[in-house]
């Protein structure tokens, strides 16, 4: 077999199968990550030197990434309920993903934003 | 037909992979569940601690004030147990997938559910100890 022959050349489908993996795996670590910091909760001055270095502008690119993850995850999840649920429902599965990935790409605009801002301007909201 | 009887019925199944494809039913099914779930409370959580306040607010005393009541306790510990639970599925999925060694796949499950058994008590001791009695 060539290589060719055994590449699978997949849609929508299969893209929103793959983002849906590297999404869930990246939020995982995240949240392992998450579990060990927050557990600093009793060592006050170790926790708040930690939140600090939170909002230097490398952490805050790497919030809006959780960001973007996070709802592309949560609304594909919401497609993928959809399918198994209404089986019906797989002849519009092309729109709704591209309506999904629109409505995360938008929200993480908007929460990126909020996230970015009080970097540059020095205000806390 | 109903997915259970699809997934009984499959060709090539023995007697033997019975009991694990009904646990595979049931882990099916609890991923749907639990991403529902998660999904309203790792949203609602991401935008309190990121969006509506920024990051470099959310000290110990902004935890001590929001885990004064229990109800935000209960709210993170579901996050915690649920993400954790959710998550280690997921990551099942993609060692089964990826790695593909017996040896090698059954080391490296071990010592992520060994993990996240770990940080599953380390978040709970968290949660459960918290005084929030300090300054600042």
């Amino acid at each position: 077999m060539s290589p060719e022959s055994t590449l699978y050349k997949g849609k929508t489908g299969q893209w929103a199968f793959v983002l849906h993996r590297i999404t869930g795996f990246l939020v995982l670590m995240f949240i392992l990550l998450h579990i060990v910091d927050v557990s600093m909760l009793n060592f006050p001055k170790i926790y708040n030197e930690i939140h600090a270095l939170y909002g230097n502008i490398l952490m805050r690119l790497f919030e809006v990434g959780l960001l973007f993850g996070l709802v592309y995850h949560a609304l594909n999840g919401l497609r993928v309920i959809m399918i198994d649920f209404f089986p019906g429902s797989i002849k519009n599965e092309k729109s709704v993903f591209y309506g999904i990935f629109s409505l995360t790409i938008l929200l993480t605009i908007i929460g990126g934003v909020i996230i970015l801002r009080p970097f540059f301007t020095g205000s806390v909201h | 037909m109903s997915i259970l009887e699809r997934s009984a019925s499959r060709p090539g199944s023995t007697p033997n992979r019975r009991s694990r494809q009904n646990f595979e039913t049931w882990s099916w099914f609890f991923m749907r569940i639990s991403g529902l779930i998660l999904f309203f409370l790792a949203l609602i959580h991401f935008s309190l601690t990121h969006i509506f306040n920024d990051v470099t607010t959310t000290t110990v005393s902004f935890v001590a004030k929001r885990w004064a009541n229990p109800f935000w306790r209960v709210f993170d510990w579901l996050l915690l147990t649920l993400g954790l639970l959710h998550g280690s599925n997921g990551l099942r999925f993609i060692m089964d997938d990826y790695v593909r060694n017996p040896r090698k796949r059954a080391a490296l499950k071990a010592f992520m559910y060994s993990l996240a058994v770990a940080l599953f008590i380390l978040g709970t001791i968290t949660i459960v100890t918290f005084k929030g009695n300090f300054a600042g």
